[in-house]
């Protein structure tokens, strides 16, 4: 290895100016490019200074010493004209550098061809016909390592996708929404494909068993499958998958409805590596098929199970007593409702370093489950209580104080929760988002604790650090609180107040705007956006109380160009 | 072993240069090497065969300016994927050389395995290459078209999916 790596770049120190083997012609091996983007080939240990090699003859070297004199950029090997070409953001700029010379083209083809532009139309047919042609330069197909598809979506047939299968070294298909395709066009794709790693056929109807029956005869090196809302999948077809796929890493199956805890129990007996699974909404899958992945996979890191509708408090109470699960970090819960405490102090004492919880909608828990997260201490960053509408301020209160790490929390309609649990919450240093819809029992008291700045270590006074605030139906908020938490809080970028009385004015409406769709659907209910934006700032002067606060406000949206989804906080 | 101390390292030209541990630490392979060998071991001059003088005090003035920036051991750090080509001021006006120092350090970087370095290199001459048409690229760096123009007119074919837009 060593030995050939150096006789390699002798060569290409060398000038590298054969036409038939540098390193990165197209005709490289097949395992020559793994997942990563081109990664920087740090193996070289040897020659930079052309060393005159006794193979090479004189005259070679005097025309190569030559060549460097004239144009000392020939003096980079491959691999550092591919670093070089890396850095260049655009395809037009990788395309102007394959016109330059048969070197620049055989280092910078490869790189261009990766990820070929398909998003529209238009580039997509140039692509097939380069794909396509008899006589082509390069050979294409077998450089394209990635293929998008999504963007093209419903307007994406089997017609579109079938000139591809003549590449058979993708490493990544995503085909997200294009719901037209089949197994026709899709199957086709994977058979002979020993090198893909990843595949998304979200809501793709038209994606079967055959389908995933090919997944399972060719990709062997698969790590990521996403099967949203592909209905027809079956769980025969789906457990020959984990039995053949065992690098499987991430695996979505949200709302694949017939699937059952036996594909769930093959994946979690057949793919040890898994990290990652998602079955929201498979409402099939029983307590068995969770117990399994729990304690079956040594590295899952992330189980979410939100509707998992059957599930109960037995998934968690058949874990084995004395082990513990310490890479488990995220665990989605959402609408499991046949949870009760019993569960959850079971689960918290399995995997006592979770960092996210969803128990949203989890109706039956009471304050002994609240007390049982609070053992998470530090390591809890992200909890979501939504509509577990027992829990009491002696629940929040403890959570707070032992686990101050919390930069997440959702207590929407916890009805029972007055001043006293928002008043310890505003003491937690890290907390950038709170969501307290319909919790109707919080006055003005609250929104004063929260705008007040912190100083966690005694000495600092820092301002909070607080950005999402959902207030929407606490009816008893007035507008010297709200503008007190506008004034103190200069990261805020969203204030929900849908319902307040107190903001059912003419002249403040002006300023609100729907909720972005999607975004937070899944955590507020009607949810209307105090938002400003640069043009609004001639009406403000209207408001001349609260001009300041509103500055603050437009400052918060100028500077934030895409407000963080909750959902995809880490 | 102290962070100050003193080594010697000889360029390819027969050249001793005196530089702080700390600094020459910067690159990965010189740092593997003392890693390796004996405390005593460190006080004899460590040959560099591939790097001449001006180009290895070049690349060491750039080590004594970097010498307490964060090290970074991970092979694949995120920011390595990013192509975004911004240079720091320094750096940019280190990078102010004629070609054949230019490469000199891109390729010095690569050997003694100074990442960082190696970065603003490529970064450097990506800036030359953006926004250029072949011709200009070709005039820039001094290189011989030795495409036909059939060759040239076929390539430019079936690439012309990658036109900027």
């Amino acid at each position: 290895m060593q030995r050939e790596s150096r006789s390699m770049n002798r060569r290409l120190s060398s000038g590298a100016n054969s036409t038939s083997s540098a390193s990165t012609s197209p005709e490289r091996g097949v395992d020559d490019d793994n997942d990563s983007f081109m990664h920087l080939a740090n193996d070289s240990q040897s020659s930079l200074v052309p060393s005159v090699a006794d193979d090479v003859s004189d005259s070679l070297a005097r025309e190569m010493a030559e060549r460097t004199r004239v144009s000392p950029i020939s003096r980079l090997p491959a691999e550092l004209m591919i670093c070089i070409f890396q850095k260049l953001g655009s395809t037009g700029d990788l395309k102007n550098c394959m016109l330059v010379s048969k070197e620049w083209a055989r280092n910078s083809v490869g790189l261009l061809w990766h990820r070929p532009q398909t998003g529209s139309w238009e580039a997509l047919h140039n692509v097939v016909q380069s794909i396509r042609s008899a006589h082509q330069y390069f050979d294409y197909s077998h450089l394209v390592k990635r293929l998008n598809l999504s963007a093209l979506g419903q307007t994406c047939s089997d017609g579109t996708l079938q000139p591809f299968a003549s590449c058979k070294r993708i490493e990544r298909l995503t085909l997200t929404g294009c719901s037209r395709l089949s197994d026709l066009s899709v199957a086709k794709m994977i058979d002979g494909n020993r090198s893909l790693l990843a595949l998304d056929v979200t809501s793709i109807d038209g994606v079967t068993d055959v389908t995933m029956r090919a997944v399972a005869t060719n990709c062997f090196r698969l790590q990521g499958l996403n099967i949203t809302n592909c209905r027809r999948i079956k769980d025969a077809a789906l457990e020959e998958v984990a039995r053949s796929c065992r690098h499987l890493k991430r695996l979505k199956l949200n709302g694949c409805i017939h699937l059952t805890e036996k594909s769930v129990i093959a994946f979690a007996t057949h793919c040890r590596q898994l990290v990652e699974i998602d079955l929201h909404d498979c409402r099939s899958v029983e307590d068995d098929a969770i117990t399994a992945l729990i304690t079956e996979g040594p590295n899952l890191r992330e189980l979410r199970l939100a509707h998992c509708l059957r599930l109960t408090d037995n998934a968690f109470l058949k874990l084995p007593n004395e082990t513990t699960y310490d890479t488990l970090r995220i665990l989605d819960l959402t609408d499991c409702s046949e949870l009760t405490d019993g569960g959850v102090q079971k689960i918290i004492m399995a995997a006592p370093r979770l960092r996210n919880l969803v128990l949203a909608k989890c109706r039956n828990i009471t304050d002994r489950a609240v007390m049982a997260i609070t053992r998470l201490g530090k390591n809890l960053h992200y909890i979501h209580l939504g509509h577990c509408a027992r829990i009491t301020d002696t629940g929040v209160i403890q959570l707070v104080k032992l686990c101050n790490r919390i930069r997440y929390i959702d207590l929407a309609c916890c009805t029972n929760l007055t001043d006293a649990s928002v008043m310890q919450l505003a003491t937690l240093p890290r907390l950038k988002r709170i969501g307290l819809v319909k919790c109707a029992n919080i006055t003005d008291r609250s929104i004063y604790a929260l705008a007040k700045p912190k100083n966690p270590s005694g000495s600092q006074v820092a301002p909070s650090v607080l950005e999402r605030v959902h207030l929407s139906y606490c009816v008893n908020l007035t507008l010297a609180g709200i503008t007190k938490l506008l004034n103190n809080c200069p990261r805020l970028t969203h204030l929900s107040l849908t319902g307040v009385v107190a903001f059912l004015r003419d002249e403040l409406l002006a300023f609100c705007r729907e909720a972005p769709h999607g975004n937070d659907s899944k955590f507020s209910v009607n949810l209307q956006e105090l938002t400003l934006t640069q043009s609004s700032m001639s009406n403000s002067v209207r408001f001349s109380a609260c001009s300041r606060a509103l500055a603050w406000v437009v400052f918060a949206n100028i500077s934030t160009t895409r407000p963080t989804a909750m959902a995809s906080m880490p | 072993m102290s962070a100050t101390q003193k080594l010697t390292l000889t360029s390819s030209d027969g050249i001793d240069i005196e530089v702080e541990r700390k600094v020459v630490e910067r690159s990965v392979l010189i740092r593997n090497l003392l890693e390796d060998l004996a405390e005593t071991a460190t006080l004899e001059p460590i040959p560099i065969p591939n790097v001449n003088e001006p180009v290895l005090k070049k690349v060491l003035e750039w080590c004594e300016h970097h010498k307490d920036d964060p090290v970074s051991m991970g092979d694949d750090d995120s920011d390595s994927r990013k192509k975004q080509t911004d240079i720091d001021e320094w750096d940019q006006k280190y990078m102010s050389v004629d070609q054949e120092m230019l490469f000199e350090i891109i390729l010095a970087a690569n050997y003694l395995d100074i990442k960082a370095l190696l970065d603003v290199g490529c970064k450097t001459v990506a800036n030359m290459i953006k926004g250029k048409s072949p011709e200009e690229i070709r005039k820039t760096f001094n290189i011989q078209n030795d495409f036909t123009p059939e060759e040239e007119e076929q390539i430019r074919r079936e690439n012309e999916w990658a036109e900027d837009r």
